[in-house]
């Protein structure tokens, strides 16, 4: 089991997948800003303590970053999911974004695998690809899609299912 | 030689795009001002200087119903909507613009922007050393300052733990509360509390107008749904 020293300085950065976005946006809006018609779009984070052990997690990370194919991800889903509640959905990202102070990457497609973006799609393998860049920060990958969760643990990736957490927190000796 | 006035007729598709266009929406998001102003969180932005989830009335509906809307208040059975709305607006844009001022005095002190800038140098001493801190290295000049001002603004109590300033505000929130005292914050106070009254008095009256039209015309208070149709706004379901 890993000293509170490495534990703590093991958290330099996370790098953040779509769903765990979407949820913290979601969560929030349905929470603190009452927009009760979302609450049916949530599918990990249904109670405050589930928001506030996934918050805590995440806010022990001292970086956070994403990749351009991740905001290109949230547009998707925005589009699809709303008619005419779209930009008070982006003011959320936005408000997520700057008060998390998201670092954003960009990841061009030349730069990835063939094989990997045929089998994952460029999303995912952008994510392995700042995680690869930023290897000296010990990276996490924090996601919420099983498949991408076992590509990240076979590309020796460190990696957590937003679902699990809770059992991390405890696994790390948190509370 | 006057012309007859028409009533709609029971079921009437005019009287239904009236309450699901356009009354629907705004009693939701009434109702969320409601949240909001009971909390004193008027959602205010220092970047747009506006509230971002309190908007005028006309915010509150999808564009493409404004014909909608503006037959709703101009018909003779929705007397006095029009004026009510107004008011409502008049007494957002009261609230925004006490808020701007507010911050805009603060950010003129020099007392204010020392004492952010001396709390920052302690909490980056600290942050050195302790990784619970998040790093705010390399926030722009100023920035912290506003994000303290909007704060104050919308009476915040605690941020979630993975915003990047929660941790400073949690240490320092304390220190900065008494600028609450300034007589420009109490103008913010005073108009907010206006527009919770008249935001809840324009709620109740809507409210029981949307139940006497459906009554009068014999239709359901929101859209029944069938297979072709489908939530027009979750936002404000």
């Amino acid at each position: 089991m890993p000293s509170t020293f490495e534990t703590e300085h093991r958290r330099e950065l996370l790098i953040l997948d779509t769903g765990p976005i979407r949820e913290l946006v979601l969560f929030h809006a349905v929470d603190e800003y009452g927009f009760e018609g979302l609450r049916r779009s949530l599918e990990y984070i249904f109670n405050r303590d589930s928001y506030a052990r996934c918050s805590k997690f995440i806010g022990s990370f001292r970086n956070k970053t994403t990749s351009g194919s991740v905001v290109a991800e949230l547009n998707y889903w925005i589009r699809k999911a709303e008619i005419t509640g779209q930009e008070r959905l982006w003011n959320r990202v936005y408000e997520e974004f700057r008060e998390m102070r998201m670092d954003e990457e960009v990841v061009k497609l030349l730069e990835m695998d063939r094989g990997q973006v045929t089998a994952f799609g460029p999303v995912d393998v952008s994510l392995l690809e700042i995680a690869r860049r930023n290897g000296n920060l010990s990276p996490l990958v924090l996601t919420v899609d099983r498949p991408f969760y076992r590509e990240c643990l076979r590309a020796g990736l460190r990696v957590q299912l937003l679902q699990n957490l809770a059992p991390m927190e405890r696994d790390l000796g948190g509370e | 030689m006057t012309p007859e006035v028409m009533q709609p007729p029971p079921h009437s598709k005019r009287v239904q795009a009236w309450v699901y266009a356009i009354m629907n929406p705004i009693i939701e998001s009434l109702r969320r001002e409601a949240f909001f102003l009971a909390k004193g969180n008027i959602t205010w932005q220092s970047d747009t200087r506006r509230c971002e989830y309190i908007r005028p009335i006309r915010e509150y509906f999808q564009y493409s119903q404004w014909p909608n809307y503006e037959d709703f208040v101009a018909d003779a059975l929705n007397p006095g909507f029009r004026e009510k709305f107004e008011e409502h607006d008049r007494g957002l844009s009261k609230v925004e613009s006490s808020a701007a001022e507010f911050a805009d005095g603060l950010m003129r002190s020099d007392l204010f922007r020392k004492q952010v800038k001396d709390a920052l140098e302690r909490y980056q001493s600290t942050a050195r050393t302790n990784p619970q801190y998040p790093y705010l290295n390399d926030v722009p000049e100023g920035s912290l300052a506003r994000a303290m001002a909007a704060l104050l603004v919308n009476r915040m109590d605690v941020l979630p733990p993975h915003y990047g300033t929660h941790k400073f505000w949690e240490v320092y929130k304390k220190d900065f509360e008494p600028y609450r005292d300034r007589p420009s914050f109490q103008a913010v106070t005073k108009a907010t509390d206006a527009l919770r009254e008249d935001s809840s008095k324009v709620l109740l009256e809507l409210e029981n107008h949307r139940q006497s039209l459906c009554r009068t015309y014999d239709i359901p208070a929101a859209p029944i749904p069938t297979d072709k149709s489908r939530s027009t706004d979750a936002f404000n379901v």
